[in-house]
């Protein structure tokens, strides 16, 4: 390649706006031909935007996109594209879903089948699975579905492939398989931008990385001129050492949850650890890590394997009533998933847990009646202690602030005053005073003797933990339990040792 | 791969069968052995009933319209929408054009339309009709079930109150042609589901847009992302489900000989049973025409072998909805879908890729 060749990608003082948000400030960068780039950043930090222009669903405000000197304008088939979250069609075969957006023909215009079959064979050979050409992907394993996204990006021969998150829900020996097959686009030349937040997986399949942070270009560099340590700071900038808030638990109180062995089919563990009243222990892991699925194991929600106590109580595995009724408050991952409904007021959404408890039996045997003015009641006490701003009780849920409802269902989770807390993101996608009084009510639950379990990858939710483990594809693989830095955490998150 | 000929012919032919007969064809096809059942008992019960003219006249003539409904009915399903309203476009269409036709001596309106362009008309209102149905789901978002739902209450009232409940007979020729004529020595109805069948099928086999319909009713949101202009389909499948219902009130019109504006009517739990039956996922994004062609079949011999056996007329329908149940259950059997609904505990998500822990 000559010097005076353009570049596969060039970014050229590229800014983009959503409302008063700055999503990308001014950033520029090029990729040479035949590249393998590693994009980085924090959630938020500006990657999807980027990628959102590259492939032409959003324009940018300012700058310009090139390929290969040329100017994007809209989608474009220079580009190709494999999304974190599966874009096949499940009942279509593997051929049919690579070639789905260049159908052979034959002369009347019909489908020719049997040349789609040999083409789709023939491209899904060069990555080893030509004979699952034939097979609905519905049947097919994460990692060749992958494959026959990778394959279905490759058909219009792009300059430019985009790969995000290729890596999220393979296990270990599929992730090193997948990784072997990647080779295979270095091969042909085809340039790669590479999004991931496994460093270690970049340092094994990029030749150069670009760290955005906060909306703004912040490093470009070769992959042997940086070392981890170096990438971990640019991605999380300075941050002050985090303050240990709570003086270290006594350890005689009670155990209130005690896992021993606990597997999920072969995506987490084995796990053990052990909560005492007055106890936060915080569960770190990137996005797949398997901590969410722990987490729905323990309240039942996800079949599992070894043993789990809570108060001195066994319980049976994907038992979810007999979970809650041991003890259990639950803040599922994704609120807007199994966390509230949106439908409901927010009066109902907070006490739903409560609802049995404060019903009454009519002539003392008939079914519960729940009286929305009781519930109401229930819910005035709730709102004063959350603080939970809505225009009345019976204002839609889904009419409120991210932060009001995630306080909606922490309140449902905190209201049947739980043993054992388990909270899967507590604080994701709310403002920052929603954040402070999200963590005082967790810190006032803990002086009351309850137990919390923490399960998240946002350094802010671990401010009251005392110690944290660090998960990676489905193990626990550390501890912090001294005075760390976000730093530390995302380095520990990446499987560097602190 | 490459073998030497010799061993690679046995096997060809081998992998050659199985490529016919996947296990996900089974599904599609599980109405068959039931039609040989049904057969079977047919011919035992009466000997009439194996006969030509029995199944040309008695059996698929019969079912033209249940046949042609269901394939407006498959093709809306697999889009993963529903259409209702086709059940009153049976009755509607026809009894609006014959009324403009008829003269008022007759019951009509005293217009007179040119029969001709009274036969057209049926399409046309069978269009309208569609096109404000795919307008209202396409266009304005809005849930196909109730949409079509209201606009089959609406035309069932405007059918009524066109007709003043009246029977129009004597009807001009162009009406009541396709329910006498044999083409071929074919009924002529026969050949009109038949084609029918045979386009439907290789529409949605052989061409893009076919397929994007099943794109479409499999996963949205990745059609969508591969280009797919979903809206547009969905309009243009609501236009073609209208006249495929006009074309249905068309033969019926003329297989009676006549229009009532109660004609059609309940027929709509036939056409959806027969598209479960032949293998339709009334989830979207699955089925084939021609599992649809032996759901038809099956319940047009079902419904011909319970007219010729000597069961008092009463229990006719209590039987025939036994029979669409068990042959839903034993379709779902086929298809394995028991065995992996009672495997999968009660709570756990399926163990797709994207959906896999903390993925969001």
């Amino acid at each position: 390649m000559s010097p005076t060749d353009p570049p596969a990608i060039e970014v050229d003082r590229v800014s983009k706006w959503f409302g008063p948000t700055r999503a990308l400030d001014d950033v520029s960068f090029a990729v040479a031909k035949g590249q393998s780039r590693a994009l980085l950043g924090r959630n938020g930090a500006g990657k999807s935007t980027l990628v959102s222009l590259i492939t032409g669903i959003a324009r940018p405000d300012t700058g310009e996109l090139r390929i290969v000197g040329e100017p994007l304008h809209g989608q474009d088939d220079r580009i190709g594209c494999v999304y974190q979250r599966s874009s096949l069609i499940p009942a279509f075969t593997a051929a049919e879903n690579v070639l789905i957006k260049h159908y052979p023909r034959r002369r009347g215009g019909l489908i020719h089948w049997r040349e789609l079959r040999e083409r789709a064979r023939g491209l899904l050979d060069e990555w080893t699975i030509g004979d699952l050409a034939d097979e609905p992907v519905e049947r097919l394993q994460p990692m060749h579905k992958k494959i026959v996204e990778i394959c279905r990006a490759l058909v219009s021969d792009p300059e430019v492939l985009i790969l995000d998150e290729p890596t999220a829900g393979l296990d270990k020996s599929d992730t090193a398989r997948l990784f072997a097959l990647l080779e295979r686009l270095r091969e042909r030349g085809t340039t790669v931008l590479y999004i991931s937040h496994h460093l270690e997986d970049v340092f094994r399949v990029c030749d150069s990385v670009t760290v955005l942070r906060d909306a703004r270009h912040v490093l470009t560099a070769g992959i042997g001129d940086v070392t981890m340590a170096q990438l971990v700071e640019a991605i999380v900038g300075e941050q002050p050492p985090s303050a240990v808030t709570r003086p270290p638990r006594a350890s005689e109180a009670p155990v209130v949850l005690s896992v021993r062995d606990v597997r999920v089919d072969d995506r987490v563990g084995p796990v053990d650890l052990e909560l005492r009243a007055g106890e936060c222990i915080g569960i770190a892991g990137l996005e797949g890590c398997g901590k969410a699925t722990l987490a729905r194991a323990l309240v039942g929600l996800e079949p599992r394997s070894g043993e789990v106590v809570v108060d001195g109580r066994e319980v049976e595995p994907g038992d979810v009533p007999e979970a809650l009724r041991a003890g259990i408050g639950y803040v599922p991952e994704d609120r807007h998933v199994d966390g509230m409904v949106s439908v409901l007021d927010v009066s109902e959404n907070s006490t739903m847990a409560l609802a049995p408890r404060i019903g009454r039996r009519p002539l003392g045997f008939l079914p519960r009646l729940s009286r929305r003015a009781d519930l109401d009641r229930a819910y005035a006490e709730l709102a004063r202690q959350w603080r939970i701003v809505a225009s009345s009780p019976r204002q839609l849920i889904s009419e409120l602030s991210g932060g009001n409802q995630q306080k909606c269902v922490m309140a449902r989770a905190f209201a049947t005053d739980p043993r054992l807390l388990v909270l899967v993101n507590p604080t994701a996608g709310v403002d920052v005073s929603a954040k402070a009084s999200i963590l005082a009510s967790l810190s006032s639950a803990l002086d009351r003797g309850a137990g919390v379990l923490v399960f998240s990858e946002d350094a802010d939710d671990f401010a009251l933990c005392d110690r944290i483990l660090i998960m990676i594809r489905g193990s626990v693989v550390a501890v912090l339990d001294e005075e760390w830095t976000e730093a530390d955490l995302v380095a520990a998150m990446q499987g560097e040792a602190a | 791969m490459i073998a030497t000929p010799t061993t690679e012919s046995p096997p060809r032919v081998l992998t050659r069968v199985r490529g016919v007969l996947k296990p996900s064809m089974l599904g599609q096809l599980a109405a068959l052995p039931a039609i040989v059942i049904a057969v079977l008992v047919g011919s035992q019960l009466n000997r009439a009933f194996l006969t030509v003219d029995n199944i040309m006249t008695n059996v698929l003539a019969a079912s033209a319209v249940l046949g042609v409904l269901t394939v407006a009915a498959a093709l809306i399903i697999i889009a993963g929408h529903f259409d209702m309203s086709t059940q009153s476009v049976v009755a509607f269409a026809p009894v609006l054009s014959v009324w403009l036709v008829m003269p008022a001596a007759a019951g009509g309106s005293g217009v007179e339309l040119d029969p001709v362009l009274g036969l057209l008309l049926i399409f046309v209102l069978g269009a309208v009709v569609g096109a404000i149905n795919g307008f209202l789901v396409a266009g304005l978002k809005l849930n196909a079930f109730i949409v079509t739902l209201a606009m089959l209450i609406l035309l069932q009232g405007m059918t009524l109150g066109i007709g003043g409940g009246e029977t129009l007979s004597n009807l001009p020729e162009v009406f009541t042609y396709l329910g006498s004529a044999r083409w071929l020595g074919i009924p002529a109805e026969v050949v009109v589901a038949v084609a029918v069948f045979v386009a439907a099928g290789l529409f949605m086999r052989y061409t893009v847009t076919g397929r994007q319909i099943y794109a479409i009713g499999g996963n949205p949101d990745a059609a969508r992302a591969s280009g797919i202009r979903v809206e547009r389909i969905t309009f243009w499948l609501f236009v073609a489900s209208g006249v495929l219902a006009a074309l249905a009130g068309l033969l019926m019109t003329a297989r009676i000989a006549s229009v009532t504006a109660s004609q059609g009517n309940n027929i709509l739990f036939t056409v959806f049973a027969a598209a479960v039956i032949g293998g339709i996922d009334l989830r979207g994004g699955r089925g084939r025409i021609v599992g649809v062609a032996t759901g038809v079949l099956l319940l047009a011999l079902v419904q011909n072998i319970l007219l010729v056996s000597q069961i008092p007329s009463f229990w006719v329908n209590a039987i025939y909805g036994a029979i669409i149940l068990l042959a839903l259950m034993t379709g779902a059997l086929a298809q394995g879908s028991w065995l992996t609904r009672f495997r999968r505990s009660p709570h756990a998500p399926q163990p797709a890729p994207d959906r896999s822990g903390d993925d969001r």
